[in-house]
């Protein structure tokens, strides 16, 4: 195809806007598949994907459309709207030209909107501002117009639109071909092409997924990918519609898959640039980072002869994940284990929940926790991603934690409760400004380590479900850090560790010690549970003695059910971790992330 | 100190009779034993034919029949004609002596003066009745048909009527339940000087209307601390007032021990006829079917109407003879057990280790008992037992048991 008449373009939205909606509409309206074909959210392919109504891959789709008697390509290049997934979705807005802002008629600018409008905006796109749902009662396209003007898109021009009633589509196909630029790049240039994301197929090996921006590729081709330096044969190649079609050849300008028979997605980094090996390109495109996991988390098999099996599970993962990494890792209290490290909070869900319904793996989860920057006395920086690696206090010089800078959008008369959290969680006020007359964006500077784990829930109750909330990763800031550490009827137990600021360690120490009295079980002694800093206790709890653990009744000489019971009440405590002869329930090792929930 | 003194011990060969009479008129709220409402009178006759067929097929353990028990369900809704019929038909095949435990469960809300002096005549000599609290709003709340009037008057009666052996059941640890409703249901049944007294800590068993009901909120169980509280109180008081607690939930005045439990307890052979009873003898356990109307036609077909059955090995049968014997308070005499299974009971040392090391095994050379913590904790012990690992010892060992 000539490359004046390709158009490689993204959706960006906040959460239900209605991404996936329009996208079925496009790919339905184009004839690229038949209604018969056609299921809800056709791009999500993973089961996961479709029960959380979100996208954890990537997908391209091409486009036939046919218009004012000349033939286009389009590219659709759908992207993970998660911001775990940031660097991936802004390795996606690489390979297009232009973006469909959508927005929801009734929601408007929501954090997440305006998040990726931002990322699209650093890769230059051109922004077709696109408002949804105008069908619905309640729609008000004139204030999301505002809205839009607000944050510096022309709303006058957004196309309105119904993806679930098929209003307006033709619009934005029209609106695709006349405003998104052709691709640039060289026909004649080696081959460049970027990776914008990869996965693992059982008969053909990793595909990986390309947007050509110099020269072309074909079948038989030896090619190389650079960050990686490994070589590889083209067996194929092919595009998305959205079933895998084979092609000759792709040219410059288009999107499409490769495979090499390449045996793990290890050796094709997302934002890497593929090339010739006979003929290679002298640079590779810009803005490659390897990935790089912001949370980590222990994960030990509940049963430790499950170790081998967990170890597997996760090599497989990983063929497909190049974002997963793990290492064994010992835990005294927990036996064999891996610590892995996950893009975000989301991503580690996934992996654990794929952990457990694939491999059919019963896991124990250690409270996640964010990488730490320690630098020694006397010189040396050392990356912590387990608390109990922590040096001593004496040892440390300066520990640095990652933070972000967050915008929340929430209406006017929930800016006192925001600001108050973001205080709590130990935020920097950065900006306060107004949408429109009644909803105000906040930004902030907060850590990492302070909105993993339920800041999100905390803001949607705190504005009764009305704000919303995206972030940028802004770097390592110094922090007066501590380890605490827990000790259960006096041992440490390790995989309870936790980095804390030292002004909420008292405040955090409690909290963790009053949820693992509630988790943990009464025993056959008493078991104090203590939250310490280097030694020194700061709060205490005790799980009283079990005082009764009798049946009762024989119920006409039933002994077969009397002992059933008793068997199955031993399978309960075989689930559980025997620590210095305290069991403790699986779901205690997560206590941490609990803290201040009501039982 | 654990009482020495030991009530009754069946002989190893002793066995007992379990009749099982599914017919209720309400179902408590608590309940999830087999139980039908939807039956009545007429569906006696038919239920009893059932019984005695299933008996005349029953292959009869060797040894000694020394109890009868009428279970439920609601015994007492049978017409006392229909025990001395069963009764009467159990005596032509057994060695019938006077000395047989025959008890039958009875619900207040079902006895008259009339069906009491019956149910004497029949043959019953012991009464267990179903008093459970003594607080309307509490009968009420488990659906039970009673009052507690209802229990001072079956009392009074079951007196009149020739009962040298009466038992009450009551429940501790109900929604709600007070410490002084509790004291007050124990106090009030001693005013009316039963013989035996078994105190049940409430069940809450999945699928009833009880578990529906506190997962709804509409009640709440007291604190388990208050529960623990109840039963240290009563284990506390009823020694005092003369009665001595012979197994973990049991008391009776002395020579009143329940025949019948006791060979529960005490892994001895029973019977059982009737809908859903369990039989255990010769390393067997085995059931029939719950439905009546199933167990009815395999029994009147001359079928046998067992539906399961269950083999214990020789490791299974010792297990379960020492966790089940560990709830009597005599516990287990060493030598008893070597003559039963000729092993040492010295083959679970490991585990009696464990156990004692914790407090809750208290080891003579003549019994192996529960400590008074052992018994509040009987749980920790048979899941300890339950598959512990059975080590066969050198002679040398064996001699010193």
């Amino acid at each position: 195809m000539e490359q004046s008449r390709i158009r490689n373009f993204s959706i960006i939205a906040h959460i239900d806007h209605g991404k996936s909606t329009l996208a079925d509409r496009l790919i339905e309206v184009t004839g690229t598949l038949s209604k018969r074909d056609m299921a809800p959210q056709v791009l999500d392919s993973m089961d996961l994907e479709r029960e959380r109504g979100i996208t954890i891959k990537a997908q391209a789709v091409r486009i036939d459309y046919p218009h004012e008697g000349m033939a286009y390509q389009l590219n659709l290049i759908d992207t993970p709207g998660h911001v775990d997934f940031t660097y991936e979705v802004s390795r996606a807005l690489q390979a297009c030209e232009g973006a469909l802002l959508v927005v929801d008629a009734v929601q408007g600018v929501e954090a997440q909107t305006l998040a990726n409008l931002y990322l699209a905006l650093e890769h230059d796109l051109t922004v077709i501002p696109v408002i949804n749902k105008i069908d619905l009662p309640n729609a008000d396209p004139e204030r999301v117009i505002e809205e839009l003007i607000e944050i510096g898109i022309d709303g006058t021009d957004a196309v309105l639109v119904s993806a679930k009633q098929g209003i307006g589509i033709d619009r934005v196909l029209e609106k695709i071909v006349a405003f998104v630029p052709k691709p640039s790049g060289d026909p004649q240039a080696p081959l460049r092409a970027l990776i914008f994301d990869s996965r693992f197929d059982t008969y053909k090996g990793v595909l990986v997924y390309i947007r050509v921006v110099d020269g072309s590729v074909g079948v038989g081709d030896p090619i190389r990918f650079m960050a990686t330096r490994k070589d590889f044969t083209v067996t194929e190649i092919g595009v998305f519609r959205p079933h895998a079609t084979p092609v000759d050849r792709l040219h410059t300008g288009e999107v499409g898959f490769v495979a090499a028979s390449i045996k793990s997605v290890q050796d094709t980094r997302v934002g890497d640039t593929l090339t010739r090996s006979d003929n290679p390109a002298r640079e590779a495109l810009p803005g490659y980072r390897p990935a790089q996991p912001m949370v980590y988390s222990g994960l030990y098999p509940v049963d430790s002869g499950d170790y081998v099996r967990l170890r597997e599970a996760l090599e497989k993962l990983q063929l497909n994940d190049a974002a997963l990494t793990f290492e064994p890792e010992t835990s005294v209290a927990l036996g064999f284990g891996f610590r892995a490290g996950f893009l975000g909070l989301l991503h580690l869900e996934v992996i654990q929940e794929r952990l457990e319904r694939e491999y059919d793996l019963s896991l124990i989860t250690t409270a996640p926790n964010v990488v730490y920057q320690v630098t020694r006395v006397g010189g040396g920086v050392l990356r912590i991603d387990n608390p109990a690696m922590l040096p001593a206090a004496g040892e440390i010089l300066t520990i640095e934690e990652p933070v972000v800078q967050a915008h929340i959008i929430t209406p006017t008369d929930y800016i006192g409760a925001v600001m108050e959290l973001a205080q709590e969680r130990r935020g920097t006020y950065v900006e306060l400004s107004y949408l429109d007359p009644r909803r105000a964006m906040l930004t902030y500077r907060l850590p990492l380590g302070e909105i993993m784990y339920d800041f999100f829930d905390q803001l949607k109750s705190r504005t009764r479900g009305y704000a919303s909330f995206d972030y940028q990763l802004a770097g390592l800031e110094p922090s007066d850090l501590v380890r605490m550490d827990v000790l259960i009827n006096g041992e440490t137990v390790d995989a309870l560790s936790t980095i804390v600021h030292r002004q909420k360690a008292y405040y955090r120490g409690r909290g963790l010690v009053e949820k693992l009295r509630e988790l943990i079980p009464r025993q056959l002694f008493e078991v104090p549970i203590q939250a310490a800093l280097g030694g020194r206790v700061i709060a205490r709890e005790t799980v009283k003695a079990m005082r009764k653990d009798v049946l009762a009744k024989c119920y006409g000489g039933d002994i077969t059910r009397k002992r059933k019971l008793l068997e199955k009440q031993k399978e309960g405590k075989r689930r559980m971790k025997s620590v210095g002869n305290v069991e403790i329930p699986q779901e205690a090792f997560m206590a941490v992330l609990r803290v201040g929930e009501k039982e | 100190m654990v009482s020495r003194q030991v009530d009754w011990v069946p002989k190893i060969s002793d066995w007992g009779l379990y009749i099982h009479i599914p017919f209720c008129q309400a179902r408590c709220t608590y309940c999830d034993f087999n139980t039908v409402t939807a039956m009545g009178v007429e569906d006696h006759p038919q239920y009893v034919e059932a019984i005695l067929a299933e008996w005349e097929g029953a292959q009869i353990p060797d040894g000694t029949l020394v109890s009868v028990f009428f279970g439920g369900g609601t015994p007492s809704l049978l017409h006392p004609d229909w025990v001395a019929k069963i009764l009467a038909r159990v005596a032509r095949r057994t060695a019938w002596a006077q000395t047989v435990e025959v008890t039958l469960e009875a619900n207040p809300g079902t006895l008259t003066a009339d069906r009491l002096s019956g149910y004497r005549a029949a043959g019953v000599n012991r009464l267990s009745i179903g008093a459970q609290a003594l607080q309307p709003h509490h009968l009420i709340a488990l659906n039970r048909i009673h009052g507690p009037g209802d229990i001072v008057s079956a009392m009074a009666e079951a007196r009149a009527a020739g009962f040298a052996n009466v038992s009450f059941d009551a429940i501790y640890g109900l929604p709600g339940q007070t410490w002084q409703e509790w004291q007050a249901t124990v106090q009030g049944l001693l005013q009316m000087r039963p013989d035996h007294l078994s105190l049940y800590q409430l069940q809450v068993e999945t699928g009833t209307p009880l578990a529906e009901g506190i997962k709804q909120g509409q009640w709440a169980l007291p604190a388990a601390d208050l529960t623990a509280e109840m039963a240290v109180w009563a284990e506390e008081t009823l020694p005092q007032q003369g009665f001595q607690r012979y197994e973990i939930s049991n008391f009776c005045r002395p020579g009143h021990s329940s025949r019948h439990n006791t060979l529960y307890w005490t892994l001895n052979p029973y019977l059982g006829l009737g809908a859903g009873a369990h039989s255990f003898g010769a390393g067997r356990r085995w059931w029939n079917a719950r439905g009546v109307r199933r167990y009815q036609a395999a029994a009147l077909a001359g079928d046998a109407p067992a539906a399961g059955e269950e083999r214990l090995s020789l490791d299974e049968e010792m297990r379960q003879y020492v966790w089940l014997g560990l709830r009597m308070s005599a516990g287990i005499d060493p030598q008893r057990f070597f003559e039963r299974f000729a092993y040492p009971v010295a083959v679970f040392e490991q585990a009696f280790d464990e156990l004692s090391a914790l407090g809750l095994l208290d080891r003579q050379h003549d019994a192996i008992r529960l400590t008074a913590r052992g018994r509040d904790l009987a749980n920790v012990v048979a899941r300890r037992l339950l598959d512990a690992e059975v080590k066969i010892l050198d002679i040398g060992n064996c001699r010193t048991v």
